[in-house]
């Protein structure tokens, strides 16, 4: 099974400028995109980037997205003992 | 034979080479699907730099290889149609910065999607063509501004950029407009990841293969951490640098930093087979 990575965006207000979970993922796991798409001939306000789980097949269940988030906003899930 | 180059190239050769593919007459907005949104909305459309979403990833995990083909093969036919890239040399990169008008440096929207990096350490992409006439009308779709180089402003840009161990690639926004140089790496290099990962071509490989002339390779190494493609090892075996070139993509970062010259670009279309292994 996949890991599930669940981020509660509403204690991810700018995650933007937060980036810790980002830049700590050893395998790049998470991305930042935003809750109202690419919205075209506009700029983005922080309030609609959100962090997501994409690339969830190099995720290792390391925990330091986790734990480096100052909010707690982070859950990841894994099975045990299943080879991902 | 690059499919590109036939169906596009026009006398040129290669089809990137070609000066109608960067004409305005090609440059029109073709996006006609509603952009997803919300929270559960698919985090490509979203931003997210994901080419491929989680059912395609626990399709793999299961191994079921007919789901996996049947999205590749729309993954391919999308990103083909629309917006992808391929590879190119130092060289073929200076011929198109004399051909196109104008050249806008930009941000780069994967590093801001894997990295979250700010604005002004992020100036690695470049707009070029008709395109980026629309920054006259909306300066707010580019995040952190343009910088118009150029020709020669431009290649100096560029030759920092691949000093720093950058990929030059060129892509499409609506085949065959070409409309984007960027300067990429693994693992930050939205592109690249999907292709190298998930064998998922929305960057091709380039015209050449980079190949090690065991005679003059000193052995020193400084090569291998060029290879953004998972190509180049050194081998302690025979204590020289090693090619797979299967995986080379013909960027030629590795040639740059061989002081004894013993890694030259091969043409691809010499090696039956490797022609058609892009």
């Amino acid at each position: 099974m996949l890991p599930t990575i669940v981020v509660d965006d509403a204690k991810c207000p700018d995650p933007l400028a937060c980036r810790k979970c980002l830049l700590v993922c050893p395998t790049r796991v998470l991305g930042l995109g935003t809750d109202v798409g690419p919205q075209k001939y506009r700029e983005i306000a922080p309030q609609h980037f959100i962090v997501r789980g994409v690339r969830e097949q190099f995720c290792t269940a390391c925990m330091k997205c986790a734990e480096i988030c100052p909010n707690g906003a982070i859950q990841v899930a894994v099975e045990k003992g299943v080879a991902a | 034979m690059c499919v590109w180059c036939e169906r596009y190239g026009g006398g040129h050769e290669r089809w990137y080479l070609n000066p109608a593919n960067y004409a305005r007459r090609l440059y029109k907005v073709r996006k006609d699907e509603p952009e997803s949104a919300g929270t559960e909305g698919n985090p490509q459309a979203a931003g997210g730099m994901a080419s491929m979403g989680r059912t395609f990833l626990e399709a793999r995990e299961r191994g079921d290889l007919e789901t996996v083909e049947s999205m590749k093969k729309q993954a391919h036919d999308m990103a083909w149609a629309i917006h992808f890239g391929q590879v190119m040399t130092k060289e073929e990169l200076e011929q198109v910065l004399d051909m196109i008008y104008p050249i806008g440096l930009m941000t780069c929207a994967c590093r801001r999607s894997m990295r979250g990096l700010p604005d002004e350490e992020n100036f690695t992409c470049v707009g070029m063509g008709p395109g980026m006439y629309k920054w006259e009308r909306w300066p707010d779709t580019y995040r952190g501004g343009v910088h118009f180089l150029t020709p020669d402003e431009a290649k100096q840009v560029f030759a920092t950029l691949r000093s720093r161990g950058l990929v030059h690639t060129v892509f499409t926004f609506g085949t065959p407009y070409l409309a984007g140089l960027c300067n990429c790496d693994y693992p930050d290099c939205a592109a690249i990841r999907t292709a190298v990962d998930m064998d998922v071509k929305v960057l091709w490989k380039g015209h050449y293969i980079a190949e090690v002339d065991a005679d003059l390779c000193n052995g020193c190494g400084l090569c291998v951490r060029r290879c953004q493609f998972k190509a180049l090892s050194f081998s302690p075996s025979t204590l020289k640098a090693n090619i797979d070139s299967m995986q080379c993509y013909g960027c030629g970062l590795c040639r740059d930093v061989c002081k004894p010259d013993a890694i030259s670009l091969v043409d691809r279309a010499t090696l039956p087979a490797l022609v058609e292994a892009w």
